[in-house]
């Protein structure tokens, strides 16, 4: 059997530090009230992002399976499908500060990833595909309600200063809170669907019902699926589900850890 | 870095600008712009003048040229006789006329102040710098300019860019009209913004002009004179509803500017949440222009609505003026760092330009 190694910390370190780069660059931007469409901030995300996807490559190398066992990679794995989903979904809704919020979180999860360290796991005898893409599809999921949460505090920080009249600074940076709200509800939307496909497969799968990891799923699940209801029936104000958004990742992240613990 | 090279050689400008000449002058001296080629072209044609640029806009006339006469005064005194001249002015208002002179590094200046909106009435504002691009462009065309203005102007779009990038001078509202523009854009999508005035003032004409200008998608007028509500929705090409309508049509709209003069309110609480509950949650941007006010500041509390009255708007104002002119020392140690870089400064210990009032 081949002995697993530890990947190069070096690259995860650099990648953190690019996305720190990027807070760094557009914490100085807001404050300084110039905020530029520039390239900068964009490359920074752009080198943590291949950083990120060359570590967790270096990772699924060593591991002999998709890195996704234990909680510093998981962490590792969602904070890449949330620099993923930014790019995907940041241009489309035309959040060009989603990056400034986004790579905070990115950087806490990647040093909270390292912190708890790098564990050697045996490598698999024989990878089910259907598995693997269970839990990546269910992990890009969790990518979506963390994305939903960054702009539901773009939202509630917007709403706030429109409601007390505290008009300078951020405010002429963040975009209106309408397209954030809708924002929000794509984003939400998405996550649900990627993690109901996600739950879809465990059926092909014969996990028994009482696996710790699919109960939290379907806790996660049921959540997301009541905060969509609210939003697509209009039954709560977008400052509320906005609350939600933010609120409610806190159960997925926790889920993490007990999940990976169990 | 290339080295500095003196660009300010037969450099003059003339001018008179709103801040040295009042309007009743302004406008006898201003160029129709259809005759502006012709103005660049006797300009340029004056002995000893090799190249001109004439800016005329409603705030100020300005002549920029290139010669080789003996002096800047000279040059002065050759544009001034042209303008003179050419609008037939009587002694005693040529007597009057005060114009700015200025020669070499203090003309660029100036033309670099005026690029970047540091001299113009709305600090900071933005409509300059495409009528001096466009009174370049015209100069341009007529064949009236060569290596000094090609370089000058030039030269000043990279400046007014820069100023504008690297400085806040044009953030934030200075007006009520823009202030109400910027909030309805940081609540909705401007191009989806359906608008409704309720009561027809001046200042909330005002408001929902500035708000189509800028993209906003219909208007509806309402107003106790039903005739002027026609007559404003007309001219807004928007669509007029009868005073006694208006509170049905509330849904409907994501603006509404009050400005009627009742002496209670006319917008309450309790309407606004039926409206709300009918929107769905969609957003509502409330401005009271009135006084006495048209909302019950209550209003605000309800969740999704925003409420700013007239003082609101105007404190807002104040604000993006100070803000402004906070950013002046910045915009100004930009323009002579670049006015060094291209070369327009004198080398020190040597006399510089002055401005001169004639």
């Amino acid at each position: 059997m081949r002995v697993p190694v530890t990947p190069p910390l070096q690259i995860l370190l650099a990648s953190t530090l690019a996305f720190a780069c990027a807070v760094v660059q557009g914490v100085v931007a807001l404050k300084s009230g110039v905020w530029k469409q520039g390239n900068t901030r964009f490359v920074l995300m752009g080198c943590g992002f291949l950083l990120q996807t060359g570590f967790i490559y270096l990772r699924g190398q060593d591991v002999g399976q998709c890195p996704m066992k234990t909680l510093p990679d998981i962490l590792v794995f969602i904070a890449w499908s949330i620099v993923l989903l930014y790019f995907l979904v940041g241009s489309a809704f035309r959040l060009s500060l989603l990056g400034a919020f986004t790579a905070p979180l990115v950087s806490v999860m990647q040093i909270m990833a390292m912190a708890g360290g790098f564990a050697a796991y045996p490598p698999k005898g024989k990878i089910n595909a259907l598995i693997e893409l269970h839990a990546a599809v269910a992990l890009i999921a969790y990518a979506a309600f963390a994305l939903a949460c960054v702009t539901g505090v773009m939202y509630l920080v917007q709403e706030r200063m429109l409601k007390r009249h505290q008009i300078g600074g951020l405010f002429y940076q963040l975009p209106p809170i309408q397209g954030l709200a809708l924002a929000i509800q794509r984003l939400v939307r998405l996550g649900l669907l990627l993690l109901s496909i996600s739950l879809g497969t465990s059926f092909a799968l014969h996990t028994p019902v009482s696996n710790p990891k699919l109960v939290f799923s379907w806790v996660v699940w049921g959540l997301y699926a009541v905060i969509t209801v609210l939003m697509w029936r209009h039954f709560t104000s977008p400052r509320r589900t906005a609350w939600l958004a933010v609120i409610g990742f806190i159960l997925p992240f926790i889920s993490l850890w007990i999940v990976t613990h169990a | 870095m290339p080295e500095p090279t003196d660009n300010s050689s037969g450099l003059v400008c003339v001018g008179l600008n709103y801040k040295t000449t009042p309007v009743e002058v302004r406008e006898r001296l201003a160029f129709p712009e259809a005759q502006v080629p012709l103005a660049v072209e006797q300009v340029r044609g004056l002995p000893g003048f090799e190249e001109s640029v004439v800016l005329s806009t409603c705030n100020r006339v300005e002549l920029y040229a290139a010669h080789s006469l003996p002096s800047g005064h000279h040059g002065h005194a050759a544009l001034r006789d042209y303008l003179i001249a050419r609008f037939e002015l009587q002694p005693e208002h040529a007597e009057a006329m005060v114009l700015y002179n200025l020669d070499a590094d203090e003309a660029a200046r100036h033309l670099f102040r005026v690029v970047s909106g540091l001299d113009s009435m709305v600090l900071g504002e933005t409509e300059i710098f495409g009528q001096v691009k466009s009174a370049y462009k015209t100069a341009l065309a007529t064949g009236s300019t060569a290596r000094t203005l090609n370089k000058l102007f030039q030269q000043a779009f990279t400046v007014g860019k820069k100023v504008r990038n690297d400085t806040m001078i044009q953030r934030g509202s200075t007006s009520v009209g823009s202030v109400a523009v910027d909030l309805a854009e940081k609540v909705h999508d401007l191009k989806e913004c359906r608008v409704m005035l309720v009561g027809a003032g001046e200042m909330s004409r005002t408001c929902a002009q500035s708000l189509l200008s800028r993209g906003a998608k219909s208007v509806i007028v309402s107003n106790r004179s039903y005739e002027k509500a026609v007559e404003l929705a007309a001219e807004m090409k928007g669509t007029a509803i009868k005073f006694d309508e208006w509170e049905h049509a509330l849904h409907e709209v994501d603006v509404i500017i009050s400005s009627t003069s009742a002496p209670h309110f006319v917008i309450k609480p309790e309407q606004i949440e039926q409206v709300m509950r009918r929107r769905r949650w969609e957003p509502l941007l409330l401005i009271d222009i009135a006084v006495p006010r048209d909302v019950d500041p209550s209003v605000n509390d309800i969740e999704g609505v925003y409420l700013y009255d007239i003082d609101a708007l105007q404190n807002i104002a104040d604000d993006g003026r100070r803000e402004r002119e906070r950013q002046l020392a910045a915009c100004e140690r930009i323009i002579e760092e670049q006015l060094e870089k291209f070369g327009y400064l004198k080398p020190p210990g040597a006399s510089q330009a002055g401005l001169l009032v004639s």
